[in-house]
């Protein structure tokens, strides 16, 4: 294309950008349409990856096309392999893309479709494209490592500590968050309960098929289980129909709390074919199709969005979580905006199938823009709902009230209307028993993801099983979550306590196997526990403790790039991982201020735990709510820690006080640039 | 068709089964059960340290 028809395409994607931007900002008193935001987001990413990530490429990363790789240099065959780039894409894609991206939009739609959108939008630009990005390229100069062992090469032994301690904390929390979301969608449903149920029989007779019958045949054996998977949704209705079935699957929230902490604990415990690979592999296969499929939906169906842009809930008085737009929309939103679990991916497998340092950018920044893609279809899929109908489905049972009846006067008198029949219909119509009272955000985004589809294909009465679809689809994917967690935990547990003694380091020996899984399993489990004994709902508490937990490892994970870019003698392009860096400081510290001093007793652990003493509450919810404000300034210190060791190390270095050695693999030139161009 | 041999590529490499198909290579074995589970027990604990599935 001639260089003056490509400027002229830029200047048009970036004015059809701006006036999407400004559509959904300014747009008041009239309701819009869907494809705005999609216009606006892929507008966005355009302009982002075109013009800002090839200048970090090419300025402060310096991308070389003539460096090798670590899988070129250190191909084995098994961990170091040089790949196709779209290939690597697609793994690392699979990889980031969890339930995160879909539940914090659908939590922060409470203040309404525009802030959250605009987040989204700049949070992943200029926060967490960067920080995947040059994560991943960092690892690639260093063979791979991840980033534990960069903290503690960079920054020091504080830093690979504190890193350590980071990605245990927000393990625990992380888990205990997901299992959360999951019990709170199939509590009293006995459907979604016998569908979930049925995926664990599916995921063995998969893994011994995998094994005994089809050797490797992966692809085909997750298709099968897929059609498994869609004969137990259509099961799941026949269960719930039936009484003398449906009785076994209509569970309480407690007894499917424990129920996920045993099956969390089997999965950690028993060989990897037989449960956890198979899920794994069936979990992708559901997730890639479904996202694929909502995005096709989204733009056919091209649906109206009912939420207003901002809602009066931006005081802070809002019955999804207690806190203010600033800051709690930012630790909400994690994972489509910046997470700082994508670091851990991107110093993980993905570094070793590189084949070119240019390659990088595309897959590094490249998937973490279409992660945010995915935040901005659950905010669609959140927003297309009668706003009454949203907040009759994600507001506690402690804020709005027992009753249908109670909670729909009290929702309609927060200005959006909605009525108890009105809600019977529409639980009733999706086969549930009840939609109020059903916190933490996936079955809101069932809810929406079954309006959508079911205003064409199939129609209202087809509207049941797209909403059972959907919760499977998340359902399925967050225990996959925390399935493979509990074993990652289990693995730095052992890790941790080989230092100890050695045998309880072997990731064989069963006694140490049976311990650590008991374990990790204990420690999300109680944080399980607390969370559905809380009368506002467990999502209130934890989480804004995982959003602040994430964020700070992401604070971590940009502590160390600034420390590497630094010593690069880039420091005039610091800001590039600075600028996100000070944001997310300011964003989690103030948060965690709130959450553990803030005087309302919504908002803050201690003021609740105060309040809950005063009233002679239960002793064990004021003690979990002492934890909880102790789990939070544990994590503010440790991460205090690691900026002012990180701060320390970039004075000396700028000031000449230090040599700044970067610790990079020596440059050795790529046979493949000769190879390919 | 180069798009679908792409896509194809990305799926058997999301889902492993290239993996195997080099240890297979690797190691000069056929697809077997015995392979496989050669192929799984040599994997599944390096592999195990790093599954990791974002929130």
């Amino acid at each position: 294309m001639k260089p003056s028809l490509r400027v002229l395409l830029w200047i048009a994607i970036a004015l059809l950008g701006a006036l999407a931007v400004a559509t959904i900002a300014l747009h008041r008193g009239e309701q819009i349409n869907a494809l705005w935001l999609v216009t606006a987001a892929v507008c966005t990413y355009a302009v982002g990856y075109r013009f800002y990530s090839k200048f970090i490429a090419a300025k402060v990363l310096a991308l070389d096309a003539h460096r090798a790789t670590p899988a070129e240099r250190l191909e084995n065959g098994r961990d170091f392999v040089p790949t196709n780039k779209w290939v690597v894409f697609g793994h690392h894609f699979a990889a980031i893309a969890g339930p995160g991206p879909l539940v914090g939009p659908v939590l922060a739609a409470q203040f309404g479709y525009l802030p959250g959108t605009l987040w989204i939008l700049v949070g992943a630009v200029f926060g967490g494209c960067v920080q995947d990005f040059v994560i991943l390229l960092f690892s690639v100069r260093r063979d791979g490592k991840s980033l534990t062992e960069m903290a503690k090469e960079e920054i020091g032994p504080l830093g690979g500590l504190v890193a350590y301690g980071s990605v245990i904390s927000i393990l625990v929390i992380l888990l205990a968050v997901c299992a959360l979301i999951v019990v709170n969608a199939l509590k009293q449903s006995p459907w979604g309960a016998f569908t979930i149920a049925m995926t664990i029989p599916i995921a063995l007779l998969m893994g011994v098929y995998l094994r005994r019958l089809r050797p490797g045949r992966v692809l085909e054996t997750s298709a099968i289980g897929f059609v498994l998977v869609l004969a137990a949704i259509w099961g799941g209705q026949w269960a719930s129909q039936t009484p003398a079935v449906g009785k076994y699957f209509t569970l309480t929230a407690p007894a499917l709390a424990i129920a996920i902490i045993v099956y969390g604990f089997a999965a950690s415990a028993l060989p990897v074919w037989l449960l956890l690979a198979p899920r794994d592999y069936l979990s992708t296969f559901v997730k890639l199709g479904t996202i694929g499929l909502l995005a096709l939906g989204i733009v056919a169906m091209h649906p109206t969005l009912h939420m207003p842009p901002l809602t009066r809930f931006l005081d802070g008085t809002g019955p999804v979580f207690a806190g203010r737009l600033f800051p709690f929309a930012f630790i909400t939103i994690a994972c489509g905006a910046i997470s700082g679990f994508h670091s851990l991916i991107s110093s993980g497998t993905t570094p070793k199938l590189i084949r070119r340092e240019t390659e990088i950018r595309m897959v590094g920044y490249g998937a973490m823009l279409c992660e945010s893609l995915v935040a901005i279809m659950a905010t669609v899929a959140a927003c297309v709902l009668e706003p009454g109908t949203y907040f009759a489905i994600n507001s506690p049972a402690g804020i709005a009230g027992q009753l249908p009846e109670t909670a729909a006067r009290t929702i309609s008198g927060w200005g959006f209307p909605v009525t108890a029949v009105g809600m019977q219909a529409l639980a009733h119509s999706v086969g549930e028993q009840t939609l109020f009272n059903r916190t933490g955000g996936a079955p809101a985004f069932a809810v929406g993801m079954a309006h959508i589809f079911s205003s064409s294909l199939g129609g209202q009465a087809v509207m049941a099983l797209w909403y059972h679809f959907a919760l499977m689809f998340e359902a399925l994917f967050i225990l996959t979550v925390l399935d493979a967690g509990t074993r990652v935990g289990r693995f730095m547990i052992q890790d941790a306590l080989g230092h100890v003694w050695k045998p309880l380091g072997r990731t064989s020996w069963y006694p140490s196997i049976l311990t650590t899984s008991g374990l990790i399993c204990a420690a999300w489990g109680y944080f399980l526990w607390q969370g559905v004994r809380d009368p506002l709902g467990g999502i209130n508490s934890l989480w804004p403790l995982f959003g602040i937990a994430n964020q700070l490892l992401a604070a971590v994970a940009l502590c160390v790039a600034t420390t590497i870019i630094i010593k690069m003698h880039h420091t005039k392009y610091a800001l590039v991982t600075l600028a996100p860096l000070a944001w997310l400081v300011t964003v989690t510290f103030t948060a965690s201020w709130h959450k553990v001093l803030d005087p309302d007793p919504r908002i803050g652990f201690l003021a609740q735990a105060r309040q809950l003493a005063a009233a002679g509450g239960n002793a064990r919810l004021i003690f979990n709510n002492r934890l909880d404000a102790v789990v939070t300034g544990v994590l503010i210190v440790m991460v205090t820690l690691i900026l002012l060791e990180s701060a320390r190390q970039w004075l000396d270095i700028l000031s000449g006080r230090k040599a700044a050695p970067v610790s990079e693999t020596p440059f050795v030139v790529t046979r493949l640039a000769e190879e390919q161009g | 068709m180069r798009f679908f041999r792409t896509i194809l590529a990305a799926l058997k490499e999301i889902f492993e089964e290239s993996a195997y198909e080099r240890f297979c290579s690797r190691e000069k074995v056929e697809v077997s059960r015995e392979s496989y589970a050669s192929f799984v027990r040599e994997s599944s604990e390096a592999r195990n340290q790093h599954i990791v599935r974002c929130c």
